[in-house]
Formats: C-alpha cells, structure tokens, sequence
C-alpha cells in the first residue's frame, strides 16, 4: 500500500463513519459492516455488507455509503454490497458492543 | 485513525455482489396505508367490545360477537399483516411487487370491503356480508398474486414461510365467502367445530405462519443475534402449516382422531418457533427493548392460547363452558399476533417514515444528531401502548374464558386507548421529524 492510498482509505474510513445504521445509532465501520477499502484504477471502492440480506436498510445504508464517499473525495466512488463472507456480530469493534450492552461478550 | 482494511482472508474472500436493486418496497403510502387502516380496525374492536360486552361474554357465537370477532380477525390482523408483507415480501424476496397499482387497489378494495362484512354482520343483513365478502376475497387474491412476484424469486426459511402463509390466507378468505353464501343457501350445517376450522385456518395457518415466518428474518437484526444452522425456525414453517391443515380438515369432517394429529403438529410447529424466539435471545447481542417485551408477551399469550384450546377439547366440562373456553383460545390466539402487530409497528411505521424523510432531505434529528428510527417515536408512549395492549388483550382472554362482561368491557377500553395512543405516537412521530430539515 502505497502512502497516498493510505490517506485515501484513512479519509475514506472518516467519511463511512458518519453512515449511522439507523436502528442501533451506531456507525457501519463500528459495526463492521465495512469489509474493504481501496483504489482501483482511480476509483475508491468500499465493499460492505449488511447485518442480513433482505435486511431493511438494504437499500437506503449502501446508498448512504456512496453518497458519504462521494461527498469526500472528487475522483469517483463505487460501493459494493457483498454477503461472503457473512456478517457476524464477533465484527462489532468493542466500543461498538460496550454501547450495545454487551461489551463483555463481544 | 483505525483503517477499515480488512484482514487479507476476508479480502479474498469477499466478492462483489449485485447491489441491492433501488426501491424493491412498494411506495411507503402503500404499507402505511394497510397499517394506519389496522390501527383504526384496532379501534374499532375495542369500541365494539365495550358497546357489545353483555353479549360477547355471553353468547360468543351471536351475530354481534361475529361482527367484532370479524373486526379483530379482519379490521386488525389481517389488515396490519397485509401493510407488513407488502413492505417486507419485496426485500426479502429481493424482487419487486407485480405492480404497485395493484397493491393501491388491494387497500382500496380491503378496507370497504371488511366494513361491509362487519356491518352485514352488525346489522344481521346476509346478503352485505356475501357481496363484502367476495369483494374481500378479490381484494386477497390479488394480493397473492401481487406477492407471488417476490415469494416466487426469493429463497430461504422466511420465504418458504410467507409462501404457505399468502396461499392459506387466500384459502381462509374462500372459506369465509363459502360461509357466508352458506348462510344464504344452507348447503351444508355450521357446526360450532366448523367455525373453528375458519378461525384456526386464518389465525394459525395464514396469519400465525406469517409471523413465525417474518420473525425469522426479524429477530436476527433486531436482537443481533446469529446462530449458525438453519435452527428450529425452519422446522417450525414446516409443521406449523402441515398441522393446521390436518386440523382444520378433521374440525370440518368432525374427526376426533384427525383434528388431534393435527392439532399436536401444528403444537409442534409453534413450539419449534418458541424455540427459535429462544436461541434468539440467548444468542444475542443487544439488550432487550420494548419491542422484545411485546414479543415476549405475545408468547406467553400463544401458551395461553394452546392450554386453552387443549382444555376446551379435553377438560370435562359442559358444552357453554367448552364454548367459553374455545372462544377465549381464538382471544389468546389474536393477543399472541396483535401483540406482534403493535409492537413491530413501533419498528416498522419508524423504518419506512425515515426511509421518506430521507429522501426528503431530513438527516439530523432535532439535537443535531444522525436521524435514528427512535427519532420518529416518543418511548414513553409505545410503552403505554405496551401496557395498554397487555392488559388489554389479558382482560379479554380471562372475561370470554369466565363469560364476565366486565372484564370484556374493560379489555375493549384499553384496547381502544392503545390504538389511539400508538396512531398518535407513530403519526406525529414522522410529522415532527419532518420539521427538522
């Protein structure tokens, strides 16, 4: 990884931090629903999945993503929703569970 | 700064997938619509319980307690159920509905339709109910095929649920329209065990199985609970729609033999999801939260129901109390999924306003927060909903179970002041959040 594609993950990682999962007010890097972020041929590519497919936010969390990333950066921004591997609640970072109440279990 | 650079294993193993097609749901007025209906169907149930108390405790088979029991099963159950499967089918199925002018027609149709059953019942005019009754199944069928789209796509435990559940939903509403010519034309006698076979064909097979169905989808997200396996939800769509279906044929042929086979399958069905609610909650990882509170509560109104029935086929007691016993299990059964109905309103009224309100622009709440659904509700309130409902719904079962008009009227009161609180809270919610842009 180069230092510039560092500082574009870094700033990328800001911008998703302000994408709240609208049920557990937590955000989705918290929550690890970000799996990766990188630059492919010019393009910031964040891949993320959903606590579930067929969750209700399926739609409204990845459009969220891409307008965040887009809001940061001027070169152009792609957001892709995967489901492998599945997501598990063992992703929640720990400050993330110690707000859900479960911090001890996480 | 934590990177969001996930481990190398994950990267490779993560692979893009088709993102979400936009706006699989339906227009919000859709779903709002079926579900704003089932508050005022709710209402209505408990006025009619308060206006026709005397006689619902007792003689639950008048045609005055039919009028009511047709608010409960129709202006309320089924009405709210439909509001969530147009909402939920489409993002579970991952496909759209056939047509969304479909779905307005369907609420157009339903609504007058279940009024007109109701006042044909109220007012003891049989051909009302025939022509209502017709025009609800139309309103049902379409519905069906509206949700074939998504169901026919989509795959999995709740999918295979909510498949049976739309079929034997129709199926109930053909029932019903048989019934209702039948009062006409006398084609066959309406045996009281003929009734149940309606009731436990809509309330277990249509509407119960689309609970059971929709929570296995619900509960992982809501409570953050993952179990790994297929768990005791997916046995539990299997028995439950098998056992009703013997059931409901031995309660039409009046085979003892049958009707019990049957009814211990579907028991089964029911106890596979009471353990599945369970392995839930011991696998999750977030505290417990009112809506918890009214799925918990519903379950121990479903046991109630169960030990109920079973003491109304069993117990050594005459035929008026077998009657009060069975009209208190069908009460238990509409607590157990009309405390289902209220609470996940609270999520899914929230959800789909915040959905509109983003769009609108609405982001921040009114302390300059990220716009939360526990934004668009106030939470003392859904919690006088809870207990309103609660002691409500308890009040009923124990007033039909003892003939105590009373208790009836008392149940018919909370349940009334329930419906009021929990419009009001979910309407002015949205409405309130909407000044914050």
């Amino acid at each position: 990884m180069t230092t510039d594609e560092g500082r574009v993950i870094e700033r990328a990682s800001a911008a998703l931090r302000f994408v709240v999962d609208p049920e557990l007010g937590l955000d989705i890097v918290e929550l690890g629903l970000v799996y990766d972020i990188r630059v492919d041929d010019g393009v910031v590519v964040a891949e993320m999945t959903l606590t579930t497919p067929g969750c209700p936010v399926s739609e409204s969390l990845p459009a969220e993503a891409r307008a965040a990333l887009a809001g940061a950066f001027q070169s152009p921004v792609r957001v892709d929703v995967v489901w492998d591997p599945p997501w598990t609640p063992e992703r929640i970072s720990p400050a993330a569970a110690m707000a859900l109440g479960f911090g001890a279990r996480s | 700064m934590t990177t969001v650079v996930a481990p190398p294993s994950v990267r490779a193993a993560g692979r893009p997938a088709t993102s979400p097609s936009p706006a699989l749901a339906p227009p919000a007025a859709i779903p709002l619509g079926f579900l704003a209906a089932s508050g005022a169907g709710l209402a209505a149930l408990g006025a009619g319980l308060v206006v026709a108390a005397r006689t619902v405790a007792a003689v639950p088979t008048a045609p005055h307690v039919v009028a009511v029991a047709h608010l409960c099963m129709l202006g309320f159950l089924v009405t709210g159920v439909l509001g969530a499967l147009h909402q939920f089918v489409p993002v579970v199925g991952g496909r759209r509905l056939r047509s969304n002018a479909l779905a307005a027609l369907t609420l157009a149709v339903w609504v007058p339709a279940v009024a007109g059953i109701v006042a044909g019942f109220a007012l003891d005019v049989p051909g009302l109910v025939a022509v209502s009754g017709a025009a609800a199944f139309a309103a049902l069928a379409a519905a069906g095929v509206n949700l074939s789209a998504p169901l026919a796509y989509g795959t999995g435990t709740p999918v295979t649920g909510l498949r049976w559940a739309v079929a034997l939903l129709v199926a109930t509403a053909g029932f019903g329209v048989v019934y209702a010519f039948d009062r006409q034309a006398g084609w066959f006698p309406l045996f009281p065990v003929r009734v149940l076979a309606h009731a436990h064909l809509g309330l277990l097979g249509a509407l119960g199985l689309a609970y059971v169905a929709v929570a296995e989808k619900l509960w992982p997200m809501f409570l953050l609970a993952h179990r790994p396996g297929r768990g005791p939800g997916a046995l539990a769509v299997r028995l439950l729609p098998a056992g009703v279906l013997v059931l409901v044929g031995g309660l039409l042929v009046r085979s003892t033999p049958a009707a019990i086979a049957g009814a211990t399958v579907a028991c089964a069905g029911l106890g596979a999801h009471l353990a599945s609610l369970a392995g839930f909650i011991r696998h999750r990882r977030r505290k417990l939260e009112l809506l918890h509170a009214f799925v918990l509560t519903g379950a121990v109104a479903l046991v109630s129901a169960v030990v109920l029935g079973a003491a109304s086929a069993f117990a050594p007691v005459g035929p008026l109390t077998r009657m009060h016993l069975a009209a208190a299990e069908i009460a238990g059964l509409a607590a157990w999924l009309g405390l289902a109905i209220v609470g996940h309103s609270h999520k899914i009224v929230p959800f789909i306003s915040y959905t509109a309100l983003r769009a609108r622009g609405v982001s921040r709440n009114g302390r300059g927060g990220p716009l939360l659904f526990a934004d668009l509700y106030d939470a003392r309130l859904a919690r006088v909903s809870y207990a309103a409902a609660t002691a409500g719904f308890a009040l009923l079962i124990a007033g039909l179970a003892t003939a105590g008009p009373v208790l009836v009227a008392a149940a018919g009161a909370l349940i009334v002041g329930c419906a009021v609180v929990t419009l009001l809270n979910l309407v002015t919610g949205p409405i309130r959040a909407g000044a914050w842009q």
